[in-house]
């Protein structure tokens, strides 16, 4: 880092004289070179000469070695470029579940709209009445409707349903009226699929209806694509109680009365 | 004499310029040196923060789509060990069918936890069984490898006593049959540490648990 170019010396002498004093902090570089000339004193005047100095600095710069500049310029873009991807990869891995669930299209989320139905729900015996149907949150009763990808293919009841969505499961709707092609469709994307159950439900005002814990999506047809992104984003990440909330043991009959205190075995198999 | 005066109005611009020439060597030198201990603990940083996220099981990996399917697959078990376990008769089954629920319960929690630590989805992109080879097409109805229908749990739900029993353990050796299968499917494709061992334990268990199941079913005459 010393610098020998031949102006140097000749300079120094200035250097000397007049940094000495404001910089004492590091006398010992300047001094020395500058100590041992004795070329200063005619030096001086010409340094009085303020504005022209300013020349002889660039001409120093330029002995400044590029190489190790050059390196750190390219090893500091390389680590900006790293940094950058790394948190524009963490911003995007790092989209909540719920961020998600407001990007999708016409879904409604009573979780911002009504926060006290979705604070939880208590159980409750007999006919409960929902303001939004179907029912996506709110009182339940204490038996949940079975929700292990069931496919039942006549209404159920609310109360129990709600209590699956308590559960963590999308329940999937639809208008009795809907082609049985549509109704396949939606079929296949229950069965198999613990936390997704599927069942008719009358005075839809659209053709399906998708319900999770708090939220609700209403679309037209099976195939679109809103419908596997709902269950993506919802089915058990919309659950109050976590990913082992149980679906099994459930109310395996349909029928809109709910059924109370009803032990599994008395059940009437509906499938 | 000179030396006054000439200390007297160059000093503002001479020991600017002067202390140009030099000090900037030593100057930059230490600046330099900062920021490359910056940039170096920068990028250390940055490596540190990136390298959990590069490395760990993505959406489409073999490890996500195990953890989604034998939750599933697991799902199943539980309803029906918890099935047995509340109305089954002979003592055995009831033990069994509790053993199973409550242990692959457990299961799906360490599998859920694996997902949520890995930023992903317990729903994903791909089709079930798409992380096995020609695991797809081992789906029948939505149902993986060993899977009882909707029409064999409706059956299991009102069936009594000995009829039951029987019905769970053959039911419940299917099952297995099954989980065996894909739990070697995660084994052979290999991947992150833990899951490999997790699913290790999982195969002894359920190996275990099947030779268990035919006795008892041998024994009730099944």
């Amino acid at each position: 880092m010393s610098i020998s170019t031949p102006g140097g010396p000749e300079r120094r002498p200035t250097v000397v004289s007049t940094g000495k004093k404001p910089a004492a902090g590091r006398p010992a570089a300047v001094a020395k070179p500058g100590g041992g000339k004795s070329a200063g004193a005619p030096r001086q005047t010409s340094g009085g000469k303020g504005p022209r100095k300013p020349i002889t600095p660039v001409k120093v710069s330029q002995g400044r070695s590029w190489g190790p500049i050059a390196l750190f310029v390219a090893v500091g873009v390389l680590a900006v470029s790293i940094i950058g991807y790394g948190a524009y990869a963490a911003f995007q891995g790092s989209k909540s579940w719920e961020q998600r669930a407001a990007d999708i299209d016409g879904i409604v989320d009573f979780r911002d709209k009504d926060p006290k139905l979705v604070q939880g729900g208590q159980h409750q015996q007999g006919a409960i009445k929902y303001d939004v149907l179907p029912p996506v949150a709110g009182p339940h009763n204490p038996a949940w409707q079975n929700c292990m990808g069931d496919v039942y293919d006549a209404p159920i009841a609310n109360e129990h349903a709600v209590h699956s969505l308590e559960h963590g499961t999308v329940w999937i709707t639809y208008r009795p009226d809907l082609p049985a092609d549509q109704v396949s469709k939606l079929r296949s994307k229950t069965q198999g699929v613990e936390k997704v159950m599927l069942s008719p439900f009358e005075g839809l005002d659209k053709p399906i209806s998708l319900q999770a814990w708090g939220y609700q999506l209403k679309v037209d047809n099976a195939d679109d694509s809103r419908i596997d992104e709902f269950i993506k984003t919802l089915r058990v990440n919309a659950s109050v109680e976590g990913p082992n909330a149980n679906c099994g043991q459930g109310i395996t009959a349909t029928g809109t009365a709910p059924r109370d205190n009803v032990p599994q075995q008395q059940q009437q198999p509906t499938q | 004499m000179t030396a006054p005066a000439t200390t007297d109005t160059p000093p503002v611009e001479p020991s600017v310029t002067g202390s140009g020439d030099r000090r900037p060597a030593g100057r930059y030198g230490l600046l330099a040196l900062a920021a490359a201990v910056v940039v170096g603990l920068l990028l250390g940083y940055a490596g540190g923060l990136l390298t959990p996220t590069l490395t760990r099981p993505g959406d489409s990996s073999a490890e996500a789509g195990f953890a989604r399917d034998m939750t599933t697959h697991h799902a199943q078990a539980v309803e029906m060990g918890l099935i047995a376990f509340d109305r089954g008769t002979d003592p055995e089954v009831r033990q069994i069918g509790g053993d199973i629920a409550t242990g692959q319960q457990g299961e799906i929690g360490t599998m859920q936890t694996w997902l949520r630590s890995w930023g992903l989805d317990p729903t994903g992109d791909q089709p079930r069984m798409a992380w096995m080879p020609d695991g797809t097409g081992k789906i029948e109805n939505g149902l993986m490898p060993g899977m009882a229908t909707p029409e064999e749990m409706a059956k299991l739900r009102v069936a009594q006593g000995r009829e039951l029993d029987v019905l769970f353990l053959q039911m419940m050796i299917k099952h297995h049959l099954g989980g065996i299968h894909m739990i070697q499917g995660i084994l052979d494709a290999g991947g992150d540490d833990d899951v490999l061992a997790v699913a290790q334990i999982m195969k002894n268990t359920q190996q275990t648990d099947l030779t268990n199941l035919q006795n008892a079913l041998k024994r009730l005459g099944g």
